[in-house]
């Protein structure tokens, strides 16, 4: 029997029908992980990947699949899987800058699980730098359990500074900064600090060094208020008109040629920076410190934060309690917890951590300073930051009032500015108010 | 000499086969071939493009709840400050690509149709290459192009008209865009080329003789003959990379890590619509940002036709 629509046809049913045979006889293996997980930092993902297998020993039975996920993605990837209840993990880290917009709605519908209680009752809210809960607290519930503190210090090229005789001591405020910056910057050759002037990721910690944020406790926007017009009127004079003693070039491997040729000496370097600083700026081992970050006034606040991670059992999961060990796990073994800290640089929120020795090991890439205490002994004072599913646009709105504000002084410098930037301040604080304004529930 | 068509064979079942099931399965068999398909785009077309239209007219807040709105969602954007960024960026962006691409496309079309031009198969390869790369391959490339002090860029411009090195192309809200349109240029431009090389190499070399004939120059013999010859092409083109303007996304979302830029000055509407969607969650003004953008389309393609003359509901 001839088949009546041709060969062609006839080709694609029989390749179509062979391969649905095949489909259906051989069905995609389900997972077969207890608990999924996601990170999206590579570093934590490696040092997760050592510190699971000592948990599944414990747990015999129980298999977790550890998965990285592009730390782009993982934001937008966690809202999809929630909206459609497809392929929820039962634990994700989230970053946060994020974590707030995961809080939207009534808390009965946040896709996270309220840790409160647990983290009450266990004692981890004193055992744990009680600031770091801040940024994933909503109404008054916690939904995240913070993987560390962040505190801030400054990175500088050691070399240099003895070159051009500064002694890092001579250094406790900002004024003591701004006065050996103008003596040092060269315009367009050699800066004081890398500081950009056309978006606020490092505006951002001179905020809270201040006490100073986005949103009070209660999630009003007060990113208007007097402490951020004058954190403003700080800091567009260090970048920006002729007495500028700050500029920036952009990351990766132009940071790394901009470090090793001078253009800027000082960097803001949370922990997790320096790290970063040791990786793509490999050439100047032994030829960078770290000094506290310049007070407001004297003996005010020497340091800030910038950035962070949650953990966060998602309400999919089917075992919670296990979930929750799983986080406690990986969040306070001392051991494991130490050998990150090695790898990473990044100091844990958990207090009782920081005794042990790695802590105080010097670090040949920092002169020998020994990084885990310098970053500890600040830790305590790290300032709070409050969140809300608004933070991702109250920090955009933060960097186009710094964009305008940055034109404005190099327009017009001193006259007029400090009005300018009450108006814009509120202005952008406005809009926010707005879209929070359009909340029905 | 006239070429005749070859007829259209209708295979028709033979008498002896016409029992019930074969004929049937012969009604069936074209929708059974075009199911797959069917099927395909009612649950990943038709059945998202719905639910984003109902998604619109409500606020949805996390990721259980929803509550209807009416139309607020699309009265908010008539007064959203964001939206009008976004949607004034992209216009600027559609205005630049097109009118600088298209002109740009034609030339090269000109140059490489040209039996003057020696090696044009390898010169057409080259110009269309960059097209092959897709758009974040090419956001990653000039975002190092573009990077100060030691940008390829600004070393260039800096030893030919001597701008500044530390000039921030993608940090400075006045060249943000200007930074954006050069790199679709290098992008677009030899791939719009192919289709007006097709298109002119679709007249009628007659008419050519006979403007010769006529003493039509070579400005005469391209405004009466090549372009009237290419304008279907060249409607074609234009409206599509103004779709394709009015869609950007990667390009600026890779060039300005993964934000909107300094002032927002790279915020287009597709890119508001994924920060509102997939950053801030409300994806029921997500939907209705997609919406007027699709209407918004709509609109401008249909007034294009219109304009050129393409649309006249017949053929010419």
């Amino acid at each position: 029997m001839r088949f009546p629509y041709g060969p062609a046809a006839l080709s694609m049913l029989v390749l179509s029908i062979l391969s649905g045979l095949w489909l259906a006889f051989h069905p995609a293996k389900r997972p077969q992980a207890t608990l999924v997980m996601w990170t999206f930092a590579k570093t934590h993902y490696d040092a997760y990947k050592q510190a699971i297998p000592t948990f599944e020993a414990k747990h015999p039975g129980v298999k977790v699949d550890l998965q990285l996920v592009s730390w782009q993605a993982v934001t937008s990837r966690l809202q999809a899987a929630f909206l459609s209840d497809l392929d929820v993990p039962d634990l994700v880290e989230v970053e946060i800058s994020a974590a707030g917009s995961f809080f939207r709605g009534p808390l009965k519908d946040v896709g996270f699980l309220d840790l409160t209680d647990r983290i009450k009752q266990s004692g981890l809210y004193d055992r744990m730098v009680k600031a770091r809960f801040a940024p994933y607290t909503s109404r008054g519930r916690i939904f995240g359990l913070p993987h560390d503190v962040h505190p801030v210090m400054l990175a500088y090229r050691r070399d240099l500074f003895e070159k051009l005789g500064i002694n890092p001591n001579e250094i406790q405020t900002w004024d003591d900064f701004i006065r050996i910056g103008r003596k040092i910057t060269i315009p367009g050759q050699r800066y004081m600090l890398e500081l950009p002037d056309s978006e606020s990721s490092r505006f951002d910690p001179l905020l809270f060094q201040r006490d100073g944020g986005y949103f009070d406790p209660q999630g009003n926007c007060i990113m208007d208020n007097e402490i951020a017009v004058q954190t403003m009127l700080f800091y567009v004079p260090l970048v920006a008109g002729p007495n500028r003693i700050a500029s920036d070039l952009g990351g990766g491997q132009i940071f790394t040629k901009a470090v090793e040729d001078g253009y800027f000496l000082c960097m803001i370097a949370p922990d997790w920076r320096s790290k970063t600083i040791e990786v793509d700026v490999p050439k100047m081992r032994g030829k960078m410190a770290l000094m506290p970050l310049p007070a407001v006034y004297p003996g005010g606040r020497r340091t800030s934060t910038w950035g962070g991670t949650m953990i966060g059992i998602t309400k999919h999961c089917k075992k919670p309690d296990l979930a929750w060990e799983l986080a406690l796990h990986l969040y306070l073994n001392k051991e494991d917890l130490a050998q990150r800290f090695r790898d990473t640089n990044i100091l844990p929120a958990l207090k009782e951590a920081w005794n042990h020795p790695a802590y105080n090991e010097p670090r040949p890439y920092w002169s020998n300073q020994p990084l885990g205490k310098l970053y500890a002994e600040l830790a305590p004072h790290v300032p709070f930051q409050y969140t809300s599913p608004f933070i991702a646009t109250a920090k955009a709105k933060m960097s186009e009032a710094l964009v305008s504000c940055v034109q404005y002084y190099k327009t017009y410098g001193d006259k007029g500015f400090e009005a300018f930037v009450r108006k814009r301040l509120k202005q952008s604080a406005d809009e926010v108010r707005r879209l929070m304004r359009r909340n029905p529930y | 000499m006239s070429t005749r068509q070859p007829d259209i064979v209708i295979t028709t079942p033979p008498v002896a086969r016409t029992s019930r099931w074969f004929v049937l399965q012969y009604r069936m068999a074209p929708y059974l071939f075009v199911s797959p398909f069917l099927i395909l785009f009612l649950t990943f077309g038709a059945y998202p493009i719905l639910k984003s239209l109902l998604l619109s007219f409500y606020a949805t807040n996390g990721p259980k709840s929803a509550v209807f709105v009416g139309l607020q969602n699309f009265t908010f954007l008539l007064s959203d400050p964001d939206f009008h960024t976004a949607v004034w960026n992209t216009a600027v962006f559609a205005f630049w690509s097109v009118f600088l691409q298209l002109p740009l496309s034609l030339g090269l079309a000109l140059l490489l149709n040209s039996v003057w031009v020696k090696g044009r198969e390898i010169l057409r390869l080259a110009f269309f290459s960059p097209n092959l790369l897709g758009q974040v391959f090419v956001g990653v490339l000039f975002s190092v192009l573009f990077i100060p002090q030691y940008g390829l860029v600004n070393r260039f411009l800096h030893a030919i008209v001597g701008i500044p090195l530390d000039t921030k192309w993608l940090a400075n809200p006045n060249l943000v865009m200007p930074a954006l349109v050069l790199t679709s240029l290098w992008m677009y431009v030899g791939f719009n080329m192919i289709y007006f090389l097709a298109a002119l190499q679709a007249v009628d070399k007659d008419l050519y003789e006979a403007a010769i004939v006529d003493g039509a120059n070579a400005w005469h013999q391209f405004w009466a003959v090549t372009l009237p010859g290419i304008k279907p092409v060249a409607v074609f083109v234009l409206v599509m990379s103004t779709i394709g303007s009015f869609q950007l996304f990667e390009l600026p979302w890779i060039m300005l890590n993964n934000s909107s830029g300094p002032d927002q000055a790279g915020l287009t509407i597709v890119m508001y619509l994924y920060q509102t969607g997939f950053v801030t969650g409300d994806l029921g003004y997500a939907s209705a940002v997609g919406w007027t953008l699709a209407l918004g389309v709509l609109v401008i393609s249909l007034l294009q036709m219109r304009v050129t003359g393409a649309w006249k509901g017949g053929t010419d």
